[in-house]
């Protein structure tokens, strides 16, 4: 388990907070840059305050989550319930995107269990990089996720791992 | 100012799951989910994928303000009193504010009012 505790001249976590778990200082930091201005400057501190901060943010959605399935007594939080309960907590303007991304992901991922379907671009020998020469994929001709796994269904093994 | 496509972070990077590429690691989303409650029993594998997508808005979101707050104060790097500030001056981030504060010793810094 990674745990960043600013060592240098900030204070000391010694109260350890529940998300001991957090999401690398690495990608949180690329994305912390990618929005800023190209001269703009991130201190460590900061990359490992936003860590904690999204850790949270996870936690906190997802106990909403969880407590909408426990009333519905579901046992699974799935795609839905976590839209759903950022919507309640304030994040309307993700929901809306993100209801969006997780239709394309069930459409990709239901055009990849169903084997007989894929037999459409089995017949196509040269891998695209991009979906947008599938037909059946007009829907999300926008690179949503590389396609690469689809050109590989030669058989069962058709996942990268 | 560089802004990265909404998609960039999932065409970045080879291939990491079922799904494709996510700029953050699901694995570890998904065991900070578990951890967030007990009867947080089972999720479903799409939830990862999901919070993948709403972290980088996350992220994206406190980042933008967190700078807003350095630049009115004339400098180009940006402190984790930043995001504070960003952090207790926005609303839906009030579950965040007893994290920021703890972690900012200086107590008698009172806000300025960054109130969005």
């Amino acid at each position: 388990m990674v745990q960043n505790i600013g060592s240098s001249a900030s204070n000391n976590e010694d109260c350890i907070k529940e998300q001991d778990l957090l999401l690398p200082i690495a990608n949180v930091g690329r994305i912390m840059k990618q929005i800023l201005p190209s001269n703009a400057k991130i201190s460590k501190e900061a990359k490992e305050t936003m860590q904690e901060c999204v850790s949270e943010f996870i936690s906190f959605v997802t106990s909403e989550a969880s407590e909408k399935c426990r009333k519905e007594r579901r046992k699974t939080v799935n795609g839905d319930d976590v839209c759903w309960a950022m919507g309640t907590l304030g994040f309307d303007d993700y929901a809306g995107p993100l209801k969006r991304y997780l239709q394309r992901y069930r459409e990709l991922e239901g055009d990849r269990t169903n084997q007989d379907k894929a037999g459409n671009n089995e017949e196509k020998d040269e891998p695209s990089p991009y979906g947008d020469n599938q037909p059946r994929n007009q829907a999300v001709s926008a690179p949503l996720l590389k396609f690469n796994a689809i050109e590989r269904n030669d058989g069962s093994t058709s996942r990268p791992f | 100012m560089r802004q990265a496509g909404t998609y960039s972070g999932l065409l970045a990077g080879g291939m990491s799951g079922r799904s494709g590429p996510h700029s953050l690691p699901l694995a570890r989303i998904k065991k900070i989910m578990k951890k967030s409650g007990d009867d947080v029993k089972m999720i479903s594998g799409e939830a990862p994928i999901v919070f993948s997508k709403a972290c980088e808005l996350f992220i994206e979101e406190l980042t933008q303000r967190s700078w807003m707050v350095t630049m009115q104060g004339k400098r180009r790097t940006l402190h984790k009193e930043d995001v504070a500030s960003a952090v207790i001056g926005t609303d839906i981030f009030d579950f965040l504010v007893n994290l920021v504060s703890d972690s900012n010793h200086s107590q008698d810094t009172t806000p300025t009012g960054t109130n969005t």
